[in-house]
């Protein structure tokens, strides 16, 4: 009996100094500054306004954010005017009056919201732009750098459309939507690389709207009028694979040389490996969405900071994917993302 | 031309007139650009016109044949990119592509007899029952197929041949919109029930006096309508490999409106044919080829093609200016 009073203490002896510890080591793993943190983020209100929802970039940016939001309890609300300008102004309008903590905001054109992006800041809204920046400078700017991407197209059409074993000088780009900032930005940097190398000819310069059969027809009239041409650049591997279909018709696969950018989808690489794509310069929408995401985090965490105190850019990473590079990481699904 | 009567003398002057003033438009701007550029007339470009006209052209033979009948289908734009972008969709479930396009033009069919259903026997009109339904179409679509642009299997010998092939050099795509002009044109002017629509448009109520099925014949017409539309929407599959559903928001609908209305068919029913049609297909090829050709900014492309529309409709309107009886069944 006298042993089993010893045992029954020891034993809650040792339960309690167990307990004991659990405790304290529990304090000492506490990530520093995690609670901290999640209390920074939790409960806010994030709202999305895109171009569209149905472009491949828009789909990984929405899948990283929504992964982030609901691992620590942030709402995120897409609110999708599908491409159409005037539903993407009343969208912005809506978002504004509802207070959220956070507008993200993809572009259609440098002018169409940029009063709007004003309002959301003097309202005390902090406002990210993603990859199509406005007129109007906000908190945030995460995505290309398109005079960048500018140059770095017609820098691939410069090699192989300048010297002495080039086919010709004649290059063709083929824009998306002119007012878009896609556009204009990587219109600098074709101008820098053109004035660098005076005897590549810019031959057409018509916008295909990033409609793959636009930019099908475009290509097929120049190639008629210019047999010899020899480069092609465009703004999205999704509309220029008709680009790359007019020349596969003509046979002039060999011959021309197709350089366009895009989100990094494993259609980009399709296109690729089907040959009517050369070269994409991948800027990984996945990454992206990351990097967005961080400021996201950023800019909910600093409830003190005024809305536009701070203005920062954040460019994503651009990798240059052809037909040996266009596997693993630069060929995204979106189950992948999941 | 065909007409529905005798009573028709003075439309058909008016028709014809607007058809020789589109005709004559493109004369000169063809004359002027083989002038001026060169390879314009080179055989290569002349087919890269029809080629590039194609699915505009096929788009407007559709519209046409339900114009004539009195309506509008503003449906087709919508029912080319969901029901080619339903095929793809199921074809990833391993269906079999060919299986898959059947199974497309079944799903294409239906919406067009609804449509038909929804015109002639709710009568509702036309102009807003197919603003709806398209509206639905391409909503219903946009929720079930997540992404915008959808790519075809690339190993289908026959959409290759639809894409990439000729017949006696001559692209397929240009031989399908020939084909589906010459069948539309021959039913039309040659069956009864071409001659039926004539009726029905022309004066619906008179037509359902005299005994006509007016209503089948409505529903009929938006059926194949929407059959063309997909047959359309198919060749542009063959051509650039897949369908971008994002067409629903450009302005491809009332291009294929424009062409039908500017080769000289009335809104008001009853009048032209694919001749028409075909001429306002030509106009806007031309005018779309030499202005790429002069790489015209987009914003001075769209400013001269409005203008030479305008100018073309002003023509008309002089040299056929018009009385209470061309007027009274209006346009829309």
């Amino acid at each position: 009996m006298k042993l089993f009073k010893k045992c029954l203490l020891a034993g809650m002896t040792a339960l309690a100094f167990l307990g004991a510890a659990q405790v304290a080591s529990a304090q000492e793993t506490d990530q520093v500054g995690r609670a901290a943190y999640i209390d920074g983020v939790k409960g806010k209100k994030v709202i999305f306004v895109p171009i569209s929802q149905g472009m491949d970039l828009n789909q990984a940016w929405v899948m990283v954010w929504q992964r982030h939001a609901a691992r620590y309890g942030f709402t995120l609300e897409v609110r999708d005017p599908n491409g159409d300008t005037n539903a993407g102004i009343r969208a912005m309008q809506g978002a504004i009056a509802e207070k959220p903590d956070l507008i993200i905001v993809q572009n259609p054109d440098v002018q169409t919201y940029a009063r709007l992006l004003k309002q959301a800041q003097a309202a005390g809204i902090k406002v990210l732009q993603v990859n199509m920046q406005s007129a109007t400078q906000t908190d945030s700017y995460v995505g290309n750098d398109w005079i960048e991407m500018g140059r770095l197209e017609m820098g691939e059409l410069a090699k192989h459309c300048t010297g002495p074993n080039a086919v010709s000088h004649k290059v063709v780009w083929l824009a998306g939507v002119q007012t878009g900032a896609a556009n204009i930005y990587m219109r600098t940097g074709i101008d820098e690389v053109l004035k660098a190398n005076p005897e590549l000819q810019l031959v057409s310069d018509q916008p295909a709207d990033y409609i793959s059969e636009k930019a099908r027809q475009i290509t097929e009239t120049v190639l008629q009028q210019h047999p010899d041409l020899c480069g092609i650049m465009g703004i999205w591997d999704n509309a220029e694979v008709g680009a790359g279909a007019a020349v596969a018709a003509a046979g002039k696969q060999d011959q021309v040389t197709i350089v366009t950018n895009g989100a990094g989808a494993a259609t980009g690489c399709e296109s690729i490996k089907n040959g009517l794509l050369d070269v994409i310069f991948n800027f990984n929408a996945p990454i992206q969405g990351e990097i967005a995401a961080q400021q996201i985090s950023e800019l909910l965490q600093h409830p003190d900071r005024k809305a536009g105190s701070e203005k920062t850019i954040f460019f994503g990473p651009i990798t240059r994917v052809d037909k040996t590079n266009a596997t693993g990481r630069n060929c995204w699904k979106p189950e992948d993302i999941k | 031309m065909p007409g529905s009567g005798q009573s028709n003398d003075r439309r058909l002057g008016l028709k014809a007139s607007q058809e020789v003033v589109v005709v004559a438009i493109s004369v000169v701007l063809f004359v002027v650009f083989s002038a001026t550029l060169n390879n314009f007339l080179s055989q290569g470009n002349i087919i890269a016109i029809l080629k590039n006209v194609s699915i505009l052209g096929t788009l407007a033979v559709g519209m046409g044949f339900v114009v004539v009948g009195r309506g509008i289908d503003l449906t087709m734009v919508a029912v080319m990119v969901v029901g080619v972008a339903f095929s793809i969709w199921i074809s990833t479930w391993g269906i079999d592509f060919t299986l898959a396009v059947i199974c497309g033009a079944i799903l294409v069919a239906a919406i067009g007899l609804f449509t038909g259903v929804m015109v002639a026997i709710a009568e509702v009109p036309p102009i807003f029952a197919t603003l709806a339904i398209a509206s639905s179409v391409y909503g219903s679509g946009r929720i079930v197929f997540a992404s915008d642009v959808l790519y075809a299997p690339p190993d289908i010998a026959w959409l290759k041949f639809v894409g990439n092939g000729s017949v006696l050099g001559i692209p397929m795509s240009v031989v399908i919109f020939g084909a589906v002009a010459a069948l539309m044109g021959l039913f039309l002017r040659k069956t009864r029930f071409g001659r039926l629509v004539y009726a029905t448009g022309d004066n619906p109520n008179a037509a359902r006096t005299t005994g006509l099925p007016t209503r089948p014949i409505i529903v009929t017409q938006y059926v194949i309508s929407a059959l063309i539309a997909f047959t359309a929407g198919i060749i542009m599959t063959g051509l650039v490999t897949g369908i971008d559903t994002r067409l629903y928001n450009s302005s491809l609908i009332y291009d294929v409106l424009l062409v039908v209305v500017l080769g000289g068919i009335g809104l008001s029913g009853g009048q032209g044919g694919v001749r028409n049609v075909i001429a306002g297909t030509i106009l806007v090829g031309i005018l779309t080829n030499g202005m790429t050709i002069l790489n015209f900014s987009y914003t001075s492309q769209n400013l001269i093609k409005s203008v030479i529309l305008l100018g073309a409709l002003a023509i008309d309107a002089i040299i056929n200016p018009r009385d209470e009886q061309t007027s009274q069944s209006g346009d829309i």
